[in-house]
């Protein structure tokens, strides 16, 4: 493995990530590359993340861009001060300088507030840029962003153009509501991030919920894996495994039977509608998978889990 | 990651070595390679050929697993891609085996993490898996909408026609009500132009007396559709047809064509409230639907008829699988002078999705080269896509 590579694989890891080497390659190559990551996957498998430990490896800032419908170039990109531009028409009040020289005061740089993209560019040090839920802004957004990430340059009526002074490491997440252009795509480096396997949540319940009793791990791990083959108007992510592991605990619950599910339905799933379909149509049979797994003896792996799996609904 | 021993030594050596990388040979392949994928409908172009080689270089290439993620973090940008990437690869840089194939996508290496007995239980897991969906005991639940969408136009019947349609007009009215994010001053607009009204107060003193407003803009596309409705398009003349009716009235600013051997003008015939109607009405005013197909001369005689139709900011969408029975140079002509006048040239071929599928044949050939957008449109959400393509042209 590359030197480097190996470090980001570290570094993941020791941020409670737990790596793969896909993840770790990707943000390499964008790094080395100079190229946007884009990363794409279903809500909570940690693509925001990503670009967290991305700005801890390149020792650096991360700014975030958290897009949504109707984001425009001004929260994007640079906002004039309004409340210090009033205040010091004000303080000028007195003043008999002309208007034209009073006007070109206000819209100066000290009266400009950057915001993330303008931020993201005009640092002294590189930082990593985030441009989070991508596919949530509209595409005009997705069209306008394309001309910054590649001019590196914005241009302001009042001022003028504003040149790069860094060019920022810059990381894309998408959720997939909406298919994104193929210029953007064809301009990034990709990267899916799926559910975690069995092997891999089990870990990440393991570490992350200290003293979890090893069985009921791998039964929430199992179950986890056995209920995101239904389908659901949101499947659970890892963030709903971990929030559920500790209410299972805060329970005292020891191993998972139907009472305990239950119980804590409310916890893993974030609609009605899935935890009443959950429990009237799916829960049955999960349980009856698990407790196959149990009479095939421990430690449970991931091919054992993913057959019981493919017997309660084969993968899509 | 320590590198991987006993199921690599039992490889037979690669027909391509990546693990002998001499630089022209290394340059060589990895261009043939891009070329597969290209065949293979992934758009890699020079550009990316060049990043693949520059990714090669920034990697431990020695390290096949490095390389393979390296090629496809560059090659594949979605799951899709990835996909056929992933066989390709195989192919590409390895000769098949038997044992090589990944069980369910996973990388190659993932599954050998520990040695032959998880690749023997990887294999027997995919086996049974195999088995156990051929036996068809539990059906995938699809919701109708989404079959509907993925379904092939050529396979739908008449039942079907009414939900295809609302779908349809749903695409047609994001279309036509798109928003701009360019925003223009306006007396009533919903946003406040903060810009502007302080600017204003200057004039005052600072004193804000008035409000001043903007409102996004609301871009409006001008399309012409040409659409082939000649004997070996009859599968999908008819749904293309609806999705032009939807959309033509949706938009209010489309023209439409349909040629087979000769051009007729049918934006009338298909403004018309009714839909069965206006097809009827289509199908009485174009004597010779479904018979052969003069791409080249209908074009022709509709850049001469109709010149008035086109400007700079229209989108002209050509729909048809371009088996041109005429004379080629005649389409490569009039290709080139629709290009110079239209804003736009979308050229949509539902043939363009079937597996193996090259445009060959000769009148796609010489048409290529003077389109912006080469598309399929063999179902909804390839349809899906061309609005896309609508809201970028303004």
């Amino acid at each position: 493995m590359h030197p480097e590579i190996a470090r980001i694989h570290e570094l993941l890891a020791r941020g409670g990530y737990i790596a793969d080497r896909t993840i770790a390659t990707s943000v390499y190559l964008s790094i080395a590359l100079r190229k946007p990551l884009l990363i794409e996957g279903a809500a909570g498998v940690g693509k925001t993340e990503v670009a967290k430990v991305m700005a801890r490896a390149l020792e650096t800032d991360l700014i975030r861009l958290q897009c949504y419908e109707g984001l425009d170039a001004t929260t994007a990109l640079y906002e004039w001060n309004y409340q210090k531009q009033l205040l010091h028409i004000r303080l000028m009040e007195g003043s008999d300088r002309p208007v034209a020289e009073r006007e070109a005061e206000i819209f100066s740089e000290a009266f400009l507030l950057k915001r993330p993209l303008l931020d993201a560019i005009t640092r002294a040090q590189a930082p990593v840029l985030l441009v989070d839920e991508i596919d949530r802004a509209d595409e005009e957004f997705e069209a306008f962003l394309l001309e910054v990430l590649s001019d590196f340059q914005v241009s302001i009526p009042e001022i003028g153009t504003v040149a790069a002074t860094t060019v920022p490491y810059v990381v894309l997440t998408s959720n997939r509501t909406r298919e994104l252009g193929d210029a953007l795509r064809r301009r990034c480096l990709y990267l899916w991030i799926d559910y975690p396997t069995f092997d891999k949540e089990l870990e990440i319940v393991q570490r992350k919920v200290p003293g979890i009793d090893a069985h009921l791990a791998e039964q929430i791990s199992a179950f986890m894996q056995l209920v995101r083959r239904v389908r659901l108007e949101k499947t659970p992510g890892v963030a709903e495994t971990l929030d559920w592991s500790a209410a299972l605990i805060a329970l005292h619950r020891e191993h998972l039977d139907r009472a305990a599910v239950e119980e804590t339905l409310g916890v893993l799933f974030k609609h009605q509608d899935d935890a009443a379909a959950v429990r009237g149509q799916w829960l049955d049979g999960i349980l009856d998978g698990i407790r196959t797994l149990e009479g095939a003896g421990r430690p449970w792996n991931g091919e054992a889990v993913a057959r019981i799996a493919d017997r309660l609904q084969p993968r899509r | 990651m320590e590198r991987r021993s006993g199921r690599e030594d039992r490889r037979p050596a690669p027909a391509a070595a990546l693990d002998r990388p001499r630089r022209g040979t290394l340059v060589a392949h990895v261009v043939g390679f891009c070329r597969l994928l290209r065949r293979r409908g992934l758009s890699v172009g020079a550009a990316e050929a060049a990043d693949a080689l520059r990714a090669l270089h920034a990697v431990d290439l020695a390290d096949r697993r490095e390389a393979y993620l390296a090629l496809r973090a560059v090659l594949a940008s979605s799951p899709d891609a990835q996909r056929i990437f992933d066989a390709a690869f195989w192919e590409y840089w390895m000769p098949p085996t038997g044992d090589e194939q990944p069980a369910d996508g996973r990388a190659p290496g993932e599954t050998a993490a520990d040695g032959q007995q998880a690749l023997d239980r990887a294999l027997l897991d995919w086996e049974e898996a195999g088995e156990a969906a051929a036996d068809g005991e539990s059906m995938p639940a699809y919701s109708p909408v989404e079959v509907l969408t993925r379904k092939d136009f050529s396979t739908f019947s008449a039942d079907e026609l009414d939900e295809i349609t609302a779908v349809v007009f749903a695409i047609a009215r994001r279309v036509a009500t798109r928003l701009s994010r360019r925003t223009r001053a306006a007396r009533r607009g919903h946003l406040v132009d903060l810009r502007r009204t302080i600017r204003h107060s200057l004039r005052r003193g600072g004193e804000i007396l008035e409000i001043l407003r903007r409102e996004r803009k609301i871009t409006k596309t001008r399309v012409v559709l040409l659409c082939d409705v000649s004997g070996s398009m009859d599968l999908y003349s008819r749904f293309l047809i609806q999705f032009v009716y939807a959309l033509q009235h949706a938009v209010g600013r489309v023209e439409t064509f349909v040629f087979s051997t000769g051009l007729s003008e049918v934006t009338g015939s298909l403004a018309r409230t009714d839909l069965r109607a206006a097809l009827d009405e289509v199908a009485r005013q174009v004597p010779d639907w479904s018979g052969g197909t003069k791409i080249g001369r209908s074009l022709r005689a509709f850049l001469d008829r109709h010149a008035g139709a086109l400007d700079h900011r229209t989108v002209a969408i050509i729909i048809s699988d371009g088996w041109d029975t005429g004379d080629a140079e005649v389409l490569e002509e009039a290709m080139a002078e629709l290009r110079r006048r239209a804003g736009r040239v979308i050229w949509l071929n539902p043939l363009l999705a079937s597996p193996g599928y090259e445009p060959i044949c000769q009148g796609m050939r010489v048409a290529l080269p003077h389109v912006d957008v080469f598309a399929p449109a063999h179902n909804l959400e390839s349809l899906r896509r061309l609005e896309r393509y609508l809201a970028r042209t303004s």
